[in-house]
């Protein structure tokens, strides 16, 4: 073929003609229409001469980071990628670039693994057909036509014996309002999962004690005012491996302005070590300890912002208290032990939380004479069991201070797509324009802690002292990879196999697919339309097809369109605007912020013509940037500037005016006395929380695993290698990230374990076996292990081999119903047989 | 001649791999063959450990051993730019490289029964554009450039732990270390 190198030196290629194959390049890449095959040299010589095109490709996973995606396509083949170089790079205007995930795309997109086509399990039958076989049955390539009916039937048949209740949607959540789920409510309606499992406790802690009808996740600084803070405290809060793309860079611009970084975590993480002065390392589900003796420390040292105080918030002592509270119940007394005996010293946290009492005083002085300091946190440190104290905790010691509302202070969980980056969204899509179909049956809902024992049980917890039946006999899983990624999977793989009908529809054979019957191979982003993305505040993604479906995989919109017709459901129901028509409205409906900030205005320019490419209708109109340009870009934006209209600091009109802005909560002001919560957390009926942040050990937190002998303490961490589950299967990030499980050294030392050594860790609800990564990195007493691997279980021994952490945790339910995958115990043993690295395991390819 | 190398800021690096990634991605590599790769050093002791990582490619060398040992001249410097060139045609996958180079950048690949390397991307630069790991660094810590202008602006800072010394082939890269990494 022809030699590229040479072909480089003696030709000054265009941009555009360049082609990226290294000179013999012989690869699986997908040839349209005919799905995944390898392209020999004769063809790759042929390509090499062709001109390609450069196209935004969907970089679309839940990964908590939102960057520029691109593809270069010869003739269909995907040859390469690329990220943002829309416009020339600085700190002031980033380009938006990828991670490794999103590198790698194109080998998940067009993986050998890819599923193919419709498939059933070789021993069903309708009602089940030996179920215990699910997970390790065989596998029958069927038609379209046979796996439609299969659902038609299994629908009709579940509906007419145990009634729509008996249909299990357990996507839920951001996934709720998707494909199958509108089949299901047109159809009568099914049960569904409720419960966050992202932001741990933060949504209803934040939302009640600020009035704010958010999480909290975008409220704090935007980076522009991040470089104004003295003193950042990443309370667990990793945003090198959580929030990929821009944070850490965004973090570090801050760090050059002169703001000083502790970090408190039990790992010292790359976000530790590339920004932090200081590292704190604490127990997992103890940090209130350590607010606490922290609030002790700065109320005995006379260090409060009482004006603050007594402005702006309520509850903090016996004289601003709201009426009907016992005075006795304010937050003060509680710290000082007034009436409990107990005074919250640094002592006494330090016991707890494992830090030195000399370093939480250190830590509290140094907070607390600071300013602007501002505490971000993760949600990893209230992603436990009964884990409301710990936001409120943290909230009411920037109160004490009055870090609150200044530039460059603020405390809040400012992370995900938002971190580093808070404020209102500066661009945002219209929206597609379909109207939701409701479910008929909604009050059947059931929190992701109780949903598998609801499947085996039959009973769910509807609100306080209210239990309600259910008959569960059909899953249908898309989207949120439910089975693996939701805390008890151990009791989500038993409630598989007790069901009648398990159906799964997805890219690859995952654990959700594994362990059903029928299996639909659905499309990818880079095989549909298109579609909008949003990120951080100040960008909007606009993403095209990339390439034609693959073998026989369908858009999930196509799948249960054509089940629908087969049950009689109105299609215009559930399927009501064309792909295309959604994309317009999308497009059409984009609206950009005025550089003053006082309003928005329509970001895209449409003609007649444009409307006509992409097959809608509409009316032409004006706006910031032409459609071709959006598309050609595949991005656009917003310009900013240090000390432009658009910087961003949450609360900074009720500092100015707390009379005159009153807050929405029923006093108006920042509630540490929050008797909205307390009532809030007691109706949904799993456990209490008391008005003021206390100290309620969770359960499964450090208490626990001592009074039951467990000796380690894990912590789930968003792992490299994926985006949550997403993107575990691809070989070149197996082979750079080995999913290895983190102990101490003196752990490590006193088990006999060496680094690499095959361990055993056993929870009160499963076991997985895993690599050991002996380090000095962990505090000793904690281990850590990548969240979201593929569930692959030695059936024999009983062990999850690639380590999913969802094994690992409880199907428990507390507080707001959130997961609480960071309160979690295990032991820990040296395993007797080996265990090949993930990257050498056979690829899930069934045909 | 000028020779073109990379500055690697350490401090900064958070060891995501998207250099390494985006490099098997323009390289079209397949699992086990790596053309840049991050490695990852620690030690200290609880609670005060020390990591830092490494990104590490072709250092296009001022006086490669691979070229000087290469028995067919696949390997050799351009001239213009002293990047360390390999010509697939002309190798007979004879490993020499493989054994000759301290930093261990030409790599063996068993499928094609011939060496391969960093290529500093030259396909790109000669399109004006930058080698694929430098422009997606999530956090700017890798640049290239005129290797004495780099030199200039961040020091000559190419011997630190877990490289070889810097004298036996005069590398053309320039890293901010880490102080546990420094020598």
């Amino acid at each position: 073929m022809a030699n590229l190198v040479d072909k480089a030196i003696t030709h000054k290629l265009s941009r555009r003609s360049f082609l990226g194959l290294s000179a013999g390049a012989v690869a699986a890449v997908a040839l349209p229409g005919c799905g995944l095959q390898k392209v020999d040299a004769e063809k790759a010589a042929e390509l090499s001469q062709k001109e390609g095109e450069w196209i935004t490709a969907a970089c679309w996973h839940n990964c908590g980071g939102r960057c520029l995606n691109k593809a270069y396509v010869v003739d269909g083949v995907v040859l390469r990628q690329k990220t943002d170089d829309t416009h020339p790079d600085s700190p002031d205007f980033p380009q938006q670039r990828g991670c490794a995930r999103g590198r790698s795309h194109r080998k998940m997109v067009l993986g050998a693994d890819r599923l193919k086509y419709p498939m059933k399990r070789k021993n069903w039958e309708p009602g089940g057909g030996k179920k215990e076989l699910r997970g390790k049955d065989e596998w029958v390539r069927i038609t379209w036509d046979e796996a439609l009916d299969i659902m038609a039937s299994e629908l009709k048949r579940v509906k007419e014996k145990y009634g729509n209740a008996g249909f299990f949607a357990p996507a839920g959540g951001s996934g709720g309002g998707m494909e199958p789920q509108r089949l299901l409510n047109a159809y009568g309606g099914c049960t569904e999962r409720w419960g966050n499992v992202s932001w741990g406790s933060w949504p209803d802690v934040y939302s009640t004690v600020t009035g704010l009808p958010n999480n909290g996740a975008s409220s704090g600084n935007d980076r522009f005012r991040l470089r104004d803070s003295k003193l950042i405290i990443l309370w667990g809060a990793n945003p090198a491996q959580s929030s990929q793309g821009l944070p850490t860079y965004n973090y570090l611009q801050a760090k050059k302005a002169g703001a000083k970084f502790i970090v408190i975590d039990p790992l010292y993480t790359e976000s530790a070590r590339t920004l932090g002065d200081e590292w704190i390392p604490v127990r997992p589900a103890t940090d209130t300890t350590l607010l606490l003796g922290m609030a002790h420390h700065i109320i005995t040292n006379n260090l409060l912002d009482q004006k603050f105080l007594d402005n702006c918030t309520i509850g903090f002592d016996a004289d601003h208290m709201p009426e009907g509270a016992d005075p006795k119940e304010n937050f003060k007394d509680y710290v000082l032990g007034t009436y409990d005996g107990t005074p919250k010293t640094a002592e006494w946290a330090s016991k707890i939380c494992g830090v030195s009492a000399e370093i939480i005083q250190k830590f509290a002085q140094e907070y607390a004479t600071t300013k602007p300091a501002a505490i971000i946190s993760g949600g990893a440190p209230a992603r436990i069991n009964n884990g409301e104290h710990l936001p409120h905790a943290m909230m009411t010691l920037a109160y004490m201070t009055g870090n609150v509302g200044i530039p460059g202070a603020g405390v809040s969980p400012n992370m995900h797509n938002s971190a580093t980056n808070a404020g209102p969204a500066l661009v945002q899509p219209g929206g597609n324009g379909i109207p939701k179909v409701n479910n008929p049956i909604a009050q059947n809902r059931i929190n992701s802690g109780e949903m598998w024992d609801a499947v085996l049980n039959g009973q769910f917890t509807e609100s306080k002292g209210k239990k309600i039946d259910v008959n569960i006999q059909m899953i249908w899983n898309w989207f949120s990879h439910t089975l693996n990624q939701r805390a008890g999977a151990t009791r989500g793989i038993e409630a598989h196999k007790k069901v009648e009908f398990a159906v799964a529809q997805n890219l690859f054979l995952t654990t959700d697919a594994r362990y059903s019957d029928l299996v639909l191979p659905v499309t990818s982003q880079w095989e549909r339309l298109g579609g909008l993305l949003t990120g951080n505040r100040e960008i909007l993604i606009y993403h095209t097809q990339v390439i034609k479906p693959l073998f026989e995989a369908k858009s999930d919109m196509w799948i249960v369109t054509e089940i629908a017709k087969r049950l009689g459901v109105d299609t215009k129901i559930v399927n009501p605007i064309s792909e295309e028509q959604q994309l317009y409205n999308a497009i059409a409906g984009a609206k950009v912020i005025k550089a003053d900030g006082s309003d928005y205005e329509k970001l895209v320019t449409m003609t007649a013509e444009d409307i006509q490419e992409l097959g809608a209708k509409g009316t032409p109109q004006t706006g910031r940037i032409s459609y071709q340009e959006f598309k050609e870009k595949g991005i656009y934006q917003v310009p900013r500037s240090r000390g432009d209209k658009l910087e961003f600091t949450s609360f900074e009109d009720f500092l100015a005016d707390p009379v005159g802005k009153k807050l929405a909560t029923p006093s108006g002001k920042f509630e540490i006395y929050c008797d909205s919560l307390s009532k809030k957390i007691e109706k949904i009926g799993f456990s209490t929380k008391s008005p003021i942040p206390k100290y309620d050990p969770p359960l499964e937190g450090y208490e626990d695993g001592l009074k039951d002998g467990y000796n380690f303490q894990i912590v789930t961490i968003h792992y490299y290698r994926r985006s949550h589950s997403t993107l575990d299967n691809v070989p070149w990030l197996r082979e750079a990230f080995p999913q290895e499980f983190w102990m101490n050294a003196s752990d490590a030392a006193n088990l006999g374990i060496k680094n690499n050594d095959i361990v055993k860790v056993t929870s009160r609800h499963g076991t997985v076996i895993r690599p050991a990564y002996v380090t000095e990195r962990i505090m000793p007493g904690v281990v850590a292990l990548g969240e979201g691997a593929w569930v692959e279980m030695d059936e024999q021994a009983g062990v999850d081999k690639a380590g999913s952490t969802g094994i690992l945790n409880g199907h428990i339910a507390t507080g707001q119903g959130h997961s609480g995958y960071n309160s979690c115990n295990v032991k820990v043993e040296k395993y007797d047989k080996p265990l090949e690295p993930d990257v050498k395991w056979p690829q899930r390819i069934i045909f | 001649m000028a020779q073109l190398g990379f500055y690697y800021d350490m401090t900064i690096c958070t060891s995501c791999k998207v250099c390494q990634i985006a490099c098997s991605d323009k390289n079209d590599l397949e699992v086990g063959t790596l053309f840049r790769k991050v490695h990852n050093f620690e030690g200290g002791k609880f609670p005060k450990p020390w990591a830092y990582n490494l990104s590490m490619a072709c250092n296009h060398c001022a006086e490669p051993k691979c070229t000087k040992n290469c028995p067919t001249g696949a390997l050799y410097k351009r001239e213009k730019d002293g990047i360390v060139m390999f010509d697939e045609e002309k190798c007979i996958g004879c490993k020499l490289c493989t054994w000759s180079c301290p930093y261990g950048a030409p790599k063996y690949i068993e499928s094609k029964g011939k060496s391969g390397k960093c290529n500093f991307c030259v396909d790109l630069i000669d399109a004006g554009e930058q080698p694929a790991c430098v422009d997606a660094c999530q956090m700017r810590a890798l640049e290239f450039g005129d290797i004495e202008e780099l030199r200039k602006k961040y020091g000559n800072t190419a011997d630190i732990k877990g490289l070889p010394e810097s004298g036996i082939t005069h590398p053309s890269i320039t890293i901010t270390p880490n102080k546990e990494a420094m020598k």
